[in-house]
């Protein structure tokens, strides 16, 4: 039952800083791209890492073994995440659209495996449109599709990290699929 | 199958939720409905998409001295004295503790309120008060119980009833003589059991 997380948490707790370290590496991507996903801003998303960890960190001795680790870290996050889009000015997101444009979205400039630049272009169009899609929707459509598109949880881990019945969770999944296949249609026609 | 529900049943499926009976059914009425395997397909498309679209971000990576950082950040460890997170993780049970220790704090503290002599019971005006000590003396006849507290008491003559005395001392004289019983009360808990009986007994004299 012990896993890799509970036993450094166990350490951390006892004072270990380099197992906290340990913790911080296993999953600062992962709440990065998480961020990253709900704010579309990089240094807005780096503050989000900071302060998730932060959090995590004062309130070790409250993570409970019997959840999930990742559950626990993920839930800071999101909330994090949500509250710093609940609180943006609407003019403010417009600007970190713009000035995002270039520099730190870098799907585009990553070169691909094996493709020819044309199906480059059209699978880096397609995620662009499903990336804009997923970006325009409310928090909390956009936070389900992130967890389960990015991050890749369960119904089930979405419901544990949002605390809200599954039931919610698959309405709110089915919508926002609804709404990408319709998105993706209108880009091929 | 009605279309609407098929439609449903397609998402489920894309979520791996969908029991295999039920499955059977959405093939069968697939084979049958060209517009809803169109729809599937496109479902089916999607949800490929939105996993591929954002997996390949995983190469979108935070600062590299991001750990460095957040480690600097971090104030200094707290040292929780074991007690401290004892409490925090048994609330109910520390609010059971300290409501036992309020009761307890309260009921001593009552005992020790004051040092003043409480004389009750009948005909008081035959018994001789002199600072703590009460004297009943020879030949005197008490009709009923006595109780002093925080006394002393002296008996030479007739009590007709109990003699209680809490938190003091009794002397009985060779001519004393009690009807009743003679209670000494000296502890806290006595005294408690003792409060505790007289409100048991004056219910139910009542």
């Amino acid at each position: 039952m012990d896993n890799l997380e509970t036993r450094l948490v166990k350490l951390a707790l006892k004072g270990d800083q380099r197992a906290f370290a340990e913790i911080v590496d296993l999953y600062k991507d992962r709440i990065f791209h998480l961020a990253y996903r709900m704010l579309s801003n990089r240094h807005e998303a780096e503050d989000v890492v900071q302060e998730t960890f932060l959090r995590v960190y004062r309130n070790l001795d409250r993570y409970d073994p019997g959840q999930k680790f990742s559950t626990w870290i993920y839930r800071i996050g999101t909330n994090l995440s949500i509250d710093r889009l609940r609180k943006r000015k609407p003019t403010y997101s417009l600007d970190a659209e713009i000035g995002d444009q270039d520099g730190a979205d870098g799907y585009a400039l990553i070169p691909g495996d094996n493709r020819t630049p044309e199906t480059e272009y059209m699978i880096s169009e397609t995620r662009t449109t499903i990336h804009e899609a997923i970006d325009g929707l409310p928090p909390k459509y956009k936070t389900v599709m992130i967890l389960r598109y990015l991050q890749e949880l369960s119904l089930q881990e979405i419901s544990d990290v949002l605390d809200m019945p599954v039931t919610t969770i698959k309405t709110r999944v089915h919508r926002g699929r609804e709404f990408l296949r319709k998105k993706l249609e209108s880009q091929q026609h | 199958m009605e279309c609407k529900q098929a439609v449903l049943l397609m998402h489920d499926y894309l979520d791996e939720d969908l029991p295999l009976e039920q499955e059977a059914q959405l093939k069968s009425h697939l084979d049958t409905c060209p517009e809803c395997r169109a729809a599937f397909r496109r479902l089916e498309e999607t949800e490929m998409m939105l996993f591929a679209a954002n997996r390949k971000s995983e190469s979108l990576s935070v600062s590299e001295d991001m750990t460095d950082r957040i480690m600097s950040f971090l104030p200094q460890p707290k040292k929780h004295s074991p007690a401290w997170s004892w409490i925090r993780r048994h609330p109910a049970l520390t609010a059971a503790a300290a409501f036992i220790l309020i009761m307890v704090g309260t009921s001593i503290g009552f005992w020790n309120a004051d040092t003043q002599l409480v004389l009750k019971g009948n005909d008081l005006n035959r018994v001789q008060v002199e600072g703590n000590t009460v004297t009943v003396p020879e030949g005197t006849i008490i009709g009923g119980d006595l109780t002093v507290e925080r006394g002393e008491l002296r008996i030479y003559g007739d009590v007709e009833g109990n003699v209680t005395v809490i938190d003091g001392t009794s002397y009985q004289a060779s001519t004393a003589h009690v009807a009743g019983q003679v209670k000494d009360i000296n502890q806290a808990l006595d005294w408690v059991w003792y409060k505790l009986g007289n409100i048991v007994s004056e219910v139910a004299y009542k």
